[in-house]
């Protein structure tokens, strides 16, 4: 089981963070000494990230809308897109200043950073995530298939990949940006209440097998979005995870 | 008349992980992760990851009798 809405939006009080605060002085400097195939690696992560956390911050606003059984399940979300709308600014801040991605705004840098992902990612972030948000919008009774696209593939899957291989890709790099790691690891612990809230709507809508199947299918397939970026160790880990929570939220709430 | 007394034995508790909300009860375990019914939540193994958001055992409190947060 999960905890209820009021806990998450306690929870969301308390993690809250500035991504203006955190000091890029030495990742600025370490970026032109990265080797050329590290900081490819960095920066199509990077830029996974910024058409990802673009995306759903424009969108999760159809969310809170229909949350309308319950308030307190409004106000998670809310303060999800709030999370959310943080972590674009963080992202654009380090392309930003420390890649040096031209641009006058954040929606020009992510025209420029593009190309720099897999046409699968840029599909589930700039065409299926604004059909379903569009869905959401039009009526509420789509929100528990929304929440199951957003939450557990989008965010459970396809952003946790991303964000532990970056993670993972900072700690091997032949110079340190220690900014960009500190940002990475506030969005991760972020992203982790924001899927156990998924999994609390989930459970909470007791979803029958078929659609479950379609959930853990779909999942599966989106883990290998980020095509070369993630290795296939990460994308089964990944998708491990992904099988437990959704084994864990088919247990019936009482 | 007697009275057969017995030991009460100690509810175990539940732990709530503080990254995502997930609650593990004891009487449920983690069966998908080879955790059985009945497995108190420190007799786990110290690898054993949040099956929700893959926290750490760490990442854990202990919930009181009578704490309920998914209420």
């Amino acid at each position: 089981m999960i905890t209820g809405y009021g806990h998450f939006v306690q929870l969301a009080e308390s993690l809250q963070w500035d991504e203006t605060a955190i000091d890029l002085t030495a990742d600025i400097e370490a970026w032109p000494k990265l080797e050329q195939e590290e900081s490819d690696q960095v920066l199509g992560l990077l830029a996974g990230f910024c058409i990802g956390e673009t995306s759903v911050a424009t969108h999760l606003t159809s969310f809170h809308g229909a949350a309308t059984t319950d308030d307190r399940m409004d106000q998670v979300f809310q303060a999800q897109a709030r999370d959310e709308a943080r972590h674009a600014r963080f992202f654009d801040r380090v392309v930003r200043e420390v890649v040096g991605v031209p641009g006058a705004n954040m929606t020009e840098r992510v025209d420029v950073l593009r190309d720099r992902v897999s046409p699968d990612l840029v599909e589930l972030f700039e065409e299926r995530l604004p059909a379903v948000a569009a869905d959401v919008a039009e009526d509420s009774d789509n929100l528990t298939a929304a929440v199951g696209l957003y939450h557990m593939i989008l965010e459970g899957v396809v952003l946790t990949a991303g964000q532990h291989a970056l993670l993972e890709t900072l700690k091997g790099c032949s110079v340190a940006m220690p900014g960009t790691h500190k940002g990475m690891e506030l969005v991760l612990r972020d992203e982790r209440w924001h899927i156990g809230f998924g999994s609390r709507v989930i459970q909470s809508a007791d979803i029958v097998d078929d659609q479950m199947e379609e959930l853990l299918t779909q999942g599966v397939k989106a883990a290998s979005a980020w095509g070369d970026l993630i290795s296939t160790d990460d994308i089964g880990k990944v998708e491990h995870l992904h099988q437990r929570r959704l084994k864990s939220v088919g247990i019936k709430f009482w | 008349m007697t009275v057969e007394q017995t030991e009460a034995r100690p509810e175990a508790k539940r732990w709530l992980c503080e990254m995502c909300g997930f609650i593990y009860d004891p009487e449920e375990g983690d069966p998908d992760s080879g955790i059985p019914p009945g497995t108190p939540f420190e007799d786990i193994p110290d690898d054993w990851m949040c099956p929700i958001c893959g926290a750490e055992k760490s990442d854990f409190r202990a919930l009181e009798p009578g704490e309920f947060p998914e209420m």
